[in-house]
């Protein structure tokens, strides 16, 4: 259970789901210059470039996992490799290109934000209707 | 979340703007949308990937292979759809003074791309087609055969235990290799025209 906590805490305090699809993203995008391992270094060939994009957007994935601060940032890299990933590895059958652009945004449109705590809300909501409990019970 | 208190009832939370993300959701599929558009939906963007590196030039100083087969085929090139060639294959090979060269047409210009490398070359499981061979060619235990087949390409074979070419120059339409390793490799681009 507090394990359970300390995850779901560690998951809040990061574009966790952002993160994720872009790693995701980038490991596809690097399944297909691996397939073509024989000719990525041909001359002509464009394949290798394939391993340069796949092998960024993972690493820009894990920087947004340890440096979510810089998330809107690596989110813009994200999406323009995922993107680019298209020319030379085929943007992973598109499904990795679609994957980074839709991680990339998430990573670009986390931000942290300053809200009530929610046991404090609970707090007060139990309180408000006590109070108007007590006060219903006080007209009659 | 995030639960870092920042007074007795609020908390830093981490949280997505739906804003922000369709803006950039929108932006990056304009940006893909784009580039589909600059490059064409027909066939460049993945013909660069999956391409092989059509019609290109070896040339090298030796070659000793072990285990070559030939036989004669139809293949593509890349200014037409079928060229006759022939398919020489070798089980292990070493190559001295190796130089690949391949030249593209961008717009009005020449582009040249040159790999060198200076020590030899190990490749195993060479496949290779070429329109043209020019070389000081050596063979052992050489076998040319007729076979009784309605497959054009099988109806001829040259196999050979060993093969060493000398001062070739290869017209070569498609290659393959299982491994190669290239020392000393060099990689040139440059303008012709």
């Amino acid at each position: 259970m507090a394990k359970q906590r300390s995850f779901k805490q560690w998951r809040q305090q990061r574009p966790f789901w952002g993160a994720t699809l872009s790693l995701l993203a980038g490991l596809i995008i690097l399944w297909v210059p691996v397939n073509l391992a024989q000719i990525a270094f041909l001359p002509g060939s464009m394949a290798f470039v394939g391993y340069l994009f796949g092998g960024l957007i993972i690493i820009l994935s894990i920087l947004v996992y340890i440096y979510p601060q810089f998330s809107s940032i690596l989110g813009v890299f994200i999406m323009f490799f995922s993107v680019l990933s298209v020319m030379g590895a085929l943007g992973g059958l598109f499904v990795g290109t679609i994957l980074g652009i839709i991680g990339g945004s998430l990573a670009i449109a986390w931000r942290l934000v300053i809200e009530k705590d929610d046991v404090n809300k609970t707090r007060k909501r139990k309180m408000n209707r006590e109070r108007r409990q007590n006060g219903s019970a006080a007209s009659f | 979340m995030a639960e870092t208190a920042v007074s007795n009832e609020s908390v830093v939370i981490g949280k997505t703007s739906k804003k922000h993300f369709f803006t950039s959701m929108a932006a990056g599929f304009l940006f893909l949308g784009i580039l589909a558009s600059i490059f064409g939906l027909s066939g460049v963007g993945y013909a660069m990937p999956i391409a092989g590196v059509g019609d290109f030039t070896i040339k090298f100083d030796k070659l000793e292979g072990t285990g070559y087969n030939f036989y004669p085929k139809f293949g593509e090139t890349s200014s037409a759809s079928g060229v006759p060639q022939g398919t020489n294959e070798i089980s292990k090979a070493v190559i001295t003074g190796l130089e690949l060269t391949k030249e593209f047409k961008v717009g009005g210009n020449t582009i040249k791309v040159g790999i060198t490398s200076d020590k030899p070359v190990h490749v195993t499981g060479l496949i290779q087609d070429a329109s043209l061979v020019q070389a000081n060619a050596s063979f052992s235990n050489i076998e040319m055969a007729e076979h009784n087949t309605k497959d054009w390409t099988k109806q001829f074979s040259q196999t050979a235990n060993t093969i060493t070419l000398k001062d070739a120059n290869i017209k070569t339409h498609y290659l393959f290799q299982k491994t190669i390793t290239m020392d000393g490799m060099r990689l040139i681009v440059e303008r012709v025209k």
